[in-house]
């Protein structure tokens, strides 16, 4: 790996001093948070008075829907659940104000609410007694009070459901940015340097090529990795500002409830996530003339990826196994395992090998390339 | 000493035989002028010498040593300059010298040493903060020519060195080259301007549709032909050996 620091340090200085790649990494991010920000006070309020009606959900019995009074002028409704407890709430359909009875095990039944929200707070009690009462009278018409039941008050944000929007967005908030970066950097590195004369230069130094290579995709990573970190920070940011101003912000940050670990991990996938995607725009850049072409070139490349982070947007609930062995898809499944608490090692693991294999192969295939004659021609 | 035993390169993508049989004896301490028309397959010959290009059979030799073996040792004591070959533009000379200095696992003494000497021979000394794409064509092609040097090779490979530059630049490389004959070092150049073979080079050789059809010194070339001219020499050794098919999409610019 001789030379590897000096290429990394020279790319890493042409990237800074070359103002139209800066514009890509640092100008656009703080465009695109104007236009967050700005979307996002431009939607309506949105403190409850989008709900129309209020409910008590459960799970676990067979109960007609039916409509058991109001409260606020608003209808409040008692209907069955098929969904896994788990997964209903973290649902768009069980709002806030909302409450979901777990009968599942009648020996310990679950009230599911939020709260910090006084409707769902107050549902909760009625659910609670509702429960009470049934199981007096199942106690004195069936005589079975030697089984021990209990109810179990779960409070939804202690339970950590707060990430569900960030863990739905995530994914595609960090692939989007870091394709277009990566295929951007990693177009420039090589064909760019093709284009101008510079590579050759290089080529003929005894620096070894997979030095050379390598040199070139830690500095797209990184810059990547860097620029993409940008875009989030600053929506973030932007989430703030929309907080204090009261209103929720497109983006969904606002409700973010992370532990360092999680940061982390998160993190650590990206940085895998971001060296595959180098690799993989340094190879097709290898064979193109100037950075126009190698851009173009990787346009299908970014596309796949943002689909497939755009499919995993529409995804609740635990998946197969087989979904962790489709690449890009099964880190975008990680990313949101790892924000809703509910990530399990081996698949954790399948991902990171899969990767770093793919990464590797990738490599493998650019230094083959690299003795190509459409490339050094 | 540089010996090019029956070098062949025929690009794999559209089945062209830029070199069928090329054969040269290049010694130190001497100019080697490489001639031919343009698609002859002069720069694919020198691109194999600098190690940019596989031959598709034969061998080249650096001092007895076979190029295939031994690229990367081979590379470090090389340079390759073309009118292709360009510099990071958002650099200035003193950014590049530590560069390529370090790509060359030069110490900092002996970078700082080097270049010190080349641009004040070159001119570039008040330039050396100013930004490389700032700089007009004679001055970009001199900071390209001290760079190349910097690491102070062994073999010094040119394709039209002077190319497009005043007669003042040119008169400044051709100086340089010399003191880098006199120190020793191989040089071989590649140029369609025969006033500066027969004022430079001591040998020369010719390639003609990727054959070479003359090695040997610049005072036996005219002779050995029956003429009294380098120019003579050169166009009827073309004449005799020109195959009649036209040489269309070649590979490679000449």
């Amino acid at each position: 790996m001789r030379g590897v620091g000096k290429i990394f340090h020279h790319e890493m200085k042409k990237i800074i001093k070359e103002k139209s790649l800066l514009f890509g990494f640092i100008l656009l991010p703080v465009l695109t948070l104007f236009i967050t920000v700005g979307i996002s006070l431009l939607q309506p309020k949105t403190s409850g008075e989008s709900v129309e009606t209020y409910s008590i959900f459960f799970y676990g019995i067979d109960v007609e829907s039916y409509n058991i009074g109001s409260l606020d002028d608003k209808q409040i409704w008692l209907q069955a659940v098929e969904e896994e407890p788990s997964e209903f709430i973290c649902s768009e359909e069980f709002h806030k104000s909302d409450v979901l009875v777990d009968f599942s095990d009648l020996t310990h039944v679950t009230i599911y609410y939020h709260a910090s929200n006084t409707i769902s707070s107050y549902l909760k009690m009625s659910a609670e007694s509702f429960v009470r009462e049934s199981f007096d009278m199942s106690y004195k018409t069936q005589k079975r009070g030697e089984i021990f039941r209990s109810v179990e008050l779960m409070d939804i944000n202690e339970k950590d459901t707060s990430n569900r929007m960030i863990a739905m967005l995530l994914p595609y908030m960090l692939i989007l940015p870091l394709t277009a970066n990566i295929a951007n950097f990693a177009s420039d590195t090589i064909a760019g340097d093709k284009a101008r004369g510079t590579f050759y230069q290089v080529m003929l130094s005894p620096v070894p090529p997979l030095s050379l290579i390598m040199g070139k995709i830690f500095s797209v990573s990184l810059i990547s990795l860097f620029s993409s970190g940008i875009y989030i920070g600053l929506d973030v940011i932007g989430s703030k500002i929309c907080e204090k101003a009261g209103v929720e912000d497109v983006f969904g940050f606002a409700g973010v409830s992370v532990t360092v670990g999680q940061v982390l991990l998160i993190l650590l996938y990206a940085v895998l996530l971001c060296y595959l995607f180098s690799n993989l725009g340094v190879l097709i850049s290898l064979f193109c003339k100037d950075a126009n072409q190698a851009q173009t070139a990787q346009i299908p490349v970014t596309l796949l990826c943002t689909l497939a982070s755009m499919m995993s947007m529409f995804r609740f609930g635990t998946s197969p196994l087989q979904h962790y062995l489709i690449p890009v898809y099964n880190i975008c499944l990680i990313f949101q395992d790892l924000l809703n608490a509910r990530a399990k090692m081996g698949n954790m693991a399948m991902v990171a090998i899969s990767l770093l294999v793919l990464s590797v192969a990738v490599l493998i295939l650019t230094l083959v390339s690299y003795k190509n004659e459409k490339v050094r021609t | 000493m540089i010996t090019i035993e029956h070098l062949k390169k025929t690009f794999k993508k559209n089945k062209v035989e830029a070199v069928k049989d090329v054969s040269l004896e290049i010694f130190d301490g001497q100019i080697f002028a490489l001639l031919g028309p343009n698609g002859a397959g002069k720069t694919t010959t020198m691109r194999m010498l600098s190690t940019l290009l596989t031959p598709t059979s034969g061998k080249i030799f650096f001092d007895g040593k076979e190029l295939g073996e031994n690229e990367e040792k081979i590379r470090s004591r090389i340079a390759f300059l073309t009118n292709e070959i360009r510099l990071d533009g958002q650099f200035t000379p003193d950014e590049l010298a530590d560069y390529y200095g370090g790509l060359y696992e030069m110490t900092s003494e002996k970078i700082n040493e080097r270049r010190d000497e080349l641009f004040e021979y070159f001119g570039i000394s008040e330039f050396r903060k100013r930004r490389y794409d700032t700089f007009s064509t004679g001055m970009k092609q001199k900071t390209s020519l001290a760079i190349c040097l910097l690491h102070d090779p062994d073999t010094i490979i040119f394709d039209e060195p002077t190319n497009g530059l005043d007669i003042l630049t040119q008169q400044l490389i051709e100086s340089y080259l010399l003191k880098l004959k006199e120190e020793g070092k191989c040089i071989i150049l590649s140029t369609h301007i025969l006033d500066l073979v027969g004022r430079m080079a001591d040998r020369v050789g010719i390639i003609v549709d990727g054959r070479s059809v003359f090695c040997g010194t610049v005072s036996e070339l005219a002779p050995s032909q029956g003429v009294e001219t380098i120019d003579q020499a050169f166009i009827k050794l073309y004449k005799e050996n020109h195959e009649e098919k036209a040489i269309i999409g070649r590979h490679g610019k000449e």
